[in-house]
């Protein structure tokens, strides 16, 4: 931890209250109510400006035995620390993880690495459901790869418990042993206490707010996991938890609240993960959501190497674009691949911003030289390939 | 702007973030920042 409650008193003059929950906004009386938590004790304070920074919370399914402790949503600090002491306390042996997105993945991960059986479960046919399933496909194959059992396409239908105890989990298809499970079934907005005081909701339950994160209640501000973004490809409200997009939803809302202005643009929904040894990384749509607007798209899937093909070194990298018919115009892509690779999101996430044409990316002034990419990257083969197939 | 008294609810990456830039800018902005759990941001 970098920071604590008292430096943020002492050397920024913020008041830090920890252990302290807001019960209730009155925004009518501009205060809000308070529950100490250790003592109990309840008061009403108030504020001119008031800022939501409530977060978001682990999807929990509501099946037979989801209350045993030996399930964890992995959200905060906090929880992390809880799991830790699980795994410590006993000889936990097998390890289920429920959903494969980027929690579920990284403690798979995390379990193998403590010595655990480990299993996955998703609903999905492939893991990674943010990326098209010819390129998750690569990934469920590097977490098999790592000893990780997948049951795809098999669904959550209970928890098996004997006197409270975590026992199993029980899919639509078979029971699995487990001594601990790890739910990464992706998160909600904390929006409940916003919603109880009549401020206006978003996609997803996640609070709106405008390009200046406010709310659509006078003095109320919101911002990070709780908020509504906006995306810059599909142009509609969009809902992303991710700490990137809380940081500068962060501090969008500071800058203003403290006097000056600003405001958010939106996100492209760039993204990266690893497991082991192999790199994942997305950015704007994939083609379910570009089908779900009505548009129609080429895409391109090619296979290249992370330095020259001669260095020492070299891995393979998988770069998937995808771009819109007609206008060529670049829609998203995904990248899966050796050490090296997740980062060249970075350039396909600019071309989106920058609203680039696959036909406008072959010509980018990349950097070359053989420790790091060959002479043309990965990601300018792949835009090349999808103008081909544009015509 | 006329405020004297942010409350933010919530000390992790957003809160705390726009916490500390609105101090930035406003030394005399009093800022209160309710957490329910035990820590603040950890990476802010």
């Amino acid at each position: 931890m970098i920071r604590t409650p008292e430096r943020f008193r002492e050397k920024e003059g913020i008041d830090v209250r920890i252990r302290h929950e807001v019960e209730e906004i009155d925004a009518a009386g501009g205060r809000v109510r308070v529950l100490e938590l250790q003592t109990g004790n309840v008061s009403w304070e108030p504020y001119d400006q008031l800022l939501l920074a409530t977060g978001a919370k682990p999807v929990c399914p509501k099946v037979p035995g989801s209350d045993a402790v030996e399930i964890c949503g992995i959200n905060t600090l906090q929880s992390g620390v809880e799991m830790r002491m699980l795994l410590d306390s006993k000889s936990a042996r097998k390890g289920v993880v429920v959903g494969g997105g980027y929690i579920g993945l990284e403690m798979a991960e995390a379990l193998v690495r403590q010595g655990l059986d480990v299993s996955l479960v998703t609903k999905s046919p492939e893991v990674m459901s943010t990326l098209d399933s010819d390129m998750g496909r690569l990934v469920s194959q590097a977490l098999r790869d790592l000893g990780v059992t997948l049951y795809l396409g098999e669904t959550l239908e209970a928890f098996d418990t004997k006197n409270g105890k975590l026992t199993g989990v029980i899919t639509d298809q078979r029971t699995l042993p487990a001594d601990v499970v790890v739910l990464g079934l992706g998160v909600r907005p904390n929006a409940a206490l916003a919603e109880a005081a009549g401020i206006p909701l978003g996609e997803k339950g996640s609070i709106r707010v405008n390009d200046r994160m406010q709310t659509g209640t006078a003095g109320i501000w919101a911002a990070g996991d709780c908020a509504e973004s906006f995306h810059l490809i599909s142009r509609r409200p969009f809902y992303i938890a991710l700490g990137t997009v809380a940081n500068r939803h962060g501090r969008v809302a500071g800058i203003n609240l403290g006097g000056g202005y600003a405001t958010f643009p939106g996100v492209v929904g760039t993204a990266v993960t690893k497991i082991c040894e192999v790199e994942i990384a997305r950015t704007g749509l994939q083609e379910e959501e570009i089908r779900r607007l009505g548009l129609e798209w080429v895409s391109a899937v090619i296979k290249s190497r992370t330095k020259a093909g001669y260095y020492p070194g070299a891995g393979e990298i998988t770069v998937k674009v995808l771009a819109e018919k007609g206008s060529g115009r670049l829609l998203g892509g995904q990248i899966v691949g050796k050490a090296g690779s997740a980062k060249r999101i970075d350039t396909l996430a600019t071309a989106l911003h920058a609203g680039f044409t696959v036909e406008q990316m072959i010509n980018l002034d990349l950097s070359y030289a053989p420790p790091f990419s060959p002479v043309w990257d990965p990601v300018v083969i792949a835009a090349r390939e999808a103008a081909k197939k544009l015509g | 702007m006329t405020t004297n008294r942010l409350i933010v609810v919530g000390g992790d990456a957003a809160g705390m973030s726009a916490a500390s830039q609105a101090k930035r800018r406003r030394p005399d902005l009093e800022i209160i920042v309710f957490e329910r759990g035990p820590h603040v941001s950890y990476s802010a």
